[in-house]
């Protein structure tokens, strides 16, 4: 069976208690986003930015399953796949703010983040062949290691992804497709996007499928570590897609969806169920990441403007 | 297919041999992946085929499986795989079967091979080499006849070269693999099968240079690609007419060698620009930009364009009409002097 759903820990099953360290990373995500969006309020952002809150669990509870080795590949919503890798709040901010200490030099952005194995780029689906490349390359030099590419539902509308999918499974290579499924690409509902399913999608190519329905880390990875191992090991193709939930807009003020609908997609906020549950743990590390985030702010706003300070060697040739 | 390769012995040195510009290709291929184990060959049908003009003749046959892949139809995949084979230290040779095949993977070309380097502030280094047979003159239809350089050349962070003759082909080959920075390695598919004596052992001029192939006064007639013969072939008519050429083989599109072009225009006055892609902001356009700025007192004439036409490619029994030859080119010279 190429696809199932976990659904264990479900949205209507009450959260586990994470450790400190899942919650705050967790929380270190929200208030990073939150404070991006003041940010551009306060006009000391420029050019525009799309913020992950509502679906920073996905990449806290991928984080532990993903080591130094595994390529990252992520996308024009990735400021939570960058600060669970790096735990980075400083450097992401000076890159989105053009300060000194961007991880980029201010030359990649909100979108366009380089970091070691760490790759992100705002066009939807064009990193799928580039990782299936990568992983390609993992599976004959590094066994063990894998390429993950994180997409959107709205990101299956691009030929790309089928492109790539084709050729992981030809060349049976360590592909892992993270899907945050949010159904809505930009302003349009995936009910008006998509036909059919990503399961069908991928089982038409013989890909593995799984569907996680929780929003619990700690159930999340319980449920999916066995797929992602098998991914390393047996070098196959896994696309796990999140049914999740974008609470913020897709840029700043683009959301069309009606009041009644915001309520809904609220309603389903990991962060209010959390915080409902265990309100001791919560408050202590909310307000302890909501200060860090301030004071962060403070610190990369009074520096200087980030320079090109890359050294870009001589083209060479034969 | 190219004819079979014939080894003559010549009173030059016995490792002279005369090879078709296909035959050039491949044994450019064989000499790179035979120097560096990081060379691969990706494509559709390059394998088992040898691509289906054959460049790739033989090389999965002699390096396997690993290194020559046979790809499913999908541009964007083969040029995006070839991306991340490369930032992981391969060095891919993407082979796209014609030039209007190439505009499935424009997103990953421009998008990411061009850009990859910058991003990572020359951290990151993205050596593909994409390959593209491109021109028409072979009686072939839209999509498989076209000239779609200017697309490449505009867009930074991509090199973009055009080889005009088999000895270029065996030496520009291995001079684009063997650079780190992204290169898109155009071929003149009618010439495929011209004929030239090529000597393994001699040192080639580096690859972004252009180079004067015929000396005369009269005016100079740049071109690069499948027109480069069209226009010697031009020079050798002309000079009967006591009209004496300057010939010019831009070699590079990008960047541009136009030094000896500017020094050539000071001298004869005159530029003709010959090139099969449409003239609208082309290469032509841009090199009758660059020389009117740096030649503007030395100029008798304007430049003069000599182009396929702004429409899309033709059917192939109109392509006669669309493609530049002998009598435009030198229609045009005619113009240039008479100003």
């Amino acid at each position: 069976m190429l696809t199932s759903e976990l659904r264990p820990g479900g949205r209507e099953t009450a959260p586990t208690r994470l450790d400190d360290d899942d919650l705050e990373l967790l929380l270190l995500i929200r208030h990073f986003e939150r404070n991006l969006l003041d940010l551009f309020s306060a006009g000391k952002l420029n050019g525009t930015t799309h913020t992950c809150i509502g679906q920073e669990y996905v990449p806290v509870a991928l984080a532990r399953l993903l080591d130094d080795r595994d390529y990252v590949f992520s996308n024009h919503r990735g400021h939570g796949h960058y600060l669970s890798r790096f735990r980075d709040p400083a450097g992401l901010l000076a890159e989105i703010m053009g300060r000194d200490g961007a991880v980029c030099h201010g030359v990649g952005g909100s979108q366009h983040i380089f970091r070691e194995r760490f790759l992100s780029t705002g066009v939807q689906g064009e990193s799928l062949p580039v990782a299936v490349g990568v992983a390609l390359h993992l599976k004959r030099h590094e066994p063990g290691a894998l390429a993950a590419v994180f997409v959107g539902d709205g990101t299956w509308g691009e030929g790309s992804v089928y492109e790539a999918l084709n050729m992981a499974r030809l060349w049976q290579v360590p592909l892992l497709v993270v899907v945050e499924h949010n159904e809505i690409a930009q302003s349009t509902p995936t009910t008006l996007q998509m036909a059919g399913t990503i399961a069908a999608r991928a089982a038409a190519f013989g890909v593995e499928h799984r569907r996680v329905e929780s929003a619990d880390v700690n159930a999340i990875r319980g449920l999916v570590a066995p797929a992602v191992e098998r991914v390393r090991q047996a070098n196959r193709p896994l696309v796990l897609e999140f049914a999740t939930t974008r609470i913020g807009p897709h840029s700043k003020g683009d959301d069309t969806r009606t009041e009644e609908e915001l309520r809904s997609v609220r309603a389903r906020d990991w962060y209010l169920a959390y915080q409902k549950v265990f309100p001791d743990q919560f408050a202590r590390l909310d307000t302890r990441q909501r200060e860090a985030i301030e004071r962060i702010t403070r610190d990369v706003d009074a520096r200087t403007p980030s320079r090109w300070e890359g050294s870009c060697p001589g083209q060479s040739e034969s | 297919m190219a004819a079979p390769t014939m080894h003559r012995p010549t009173t030059a040195t016995s490792s002279t041999q005369t090879i078709t510009l296909a035959k050039g290709l491949n044994m450019g291929l064989r000499a790179a992946m035979e120097r560096d184990p990081r060379v691969i060959v990706m494509g559709e049908d390059v394998g088992r085929l040898g691509g289906v003009f054959r460049i790739t003749d033989g090389l999965q046959k002699d390096f396997g499986e690993q290194r020559v892949l046979d790809t499913p139809l999908a541009e964007s995949g083969i040029i995006g795989t070839a991306i991340g084979l490369a930032i992981r230290g391969y060095r891919p040779v993407c082979e796209i079967q014609f030039d209007g095949f190439v505009f499935p993977g424009f997103d990953q070309l421009v998008s990411q091979l061009a850009k990859l380097h910058y991003r990572s502030q020359g951290k990151v280094k993205v050596p593909v080499v994409v390959r593209i047979p491109f021109g028409g003159g072979i009686g072939a239809v839209e999509h498989h006849s076209e000239s779609p350089e200017s697309y490449f050349a505009h867009t930074a962070g991509l090199k973009v070269v055009a080889c005009s003759n088999p000895v270029d082909a065996y030496w520009m080959i291995q001079q684009a693999i063997a650079t780190d920075d992204p290169v898109i390695f155009f071929e003149p598919k009618r010439r495929y099968w011209e004929k030239a004596e090529l000597d393994p052992t001699a040192r080639p001029e580096p690859l972004h240079t252009s180079r004067v192939l015929r000396r005369g006064s009269a005016a100079t007639v740049a071109c690069y690609g499948p027109m480069v013969r069209t226009c010697l072939d031009a020079a050798a008519a002309g000079a009967e007419d006591g009209i004496d050429l300057e010939v010019i083989d831009l070699r590079t599109l990008s960047p541009l060698d136009l030094g000896p072009v500017f020094e050539s225009v000071r001298h004869t006055g005159r530029l003709v620009m010959v090139s099969e892609a449409p003239s609208e902001s082309s290469i032509a356009a841009e090199v009758a930009a660059r020389v009117q700025q740096e030649c503007f007192y030395s100029l008798e004439a304007p430049v003069l364009r000599v182009t396929g036409f702004d429409t899309p490619y033709p059917p192939s029994k109109l392509e006669e009409e669309f493609l530049p030859d002998l009598d435009r080119v030198l229609h045009a010279v005619d113009r240039a002097l008479a100003w």
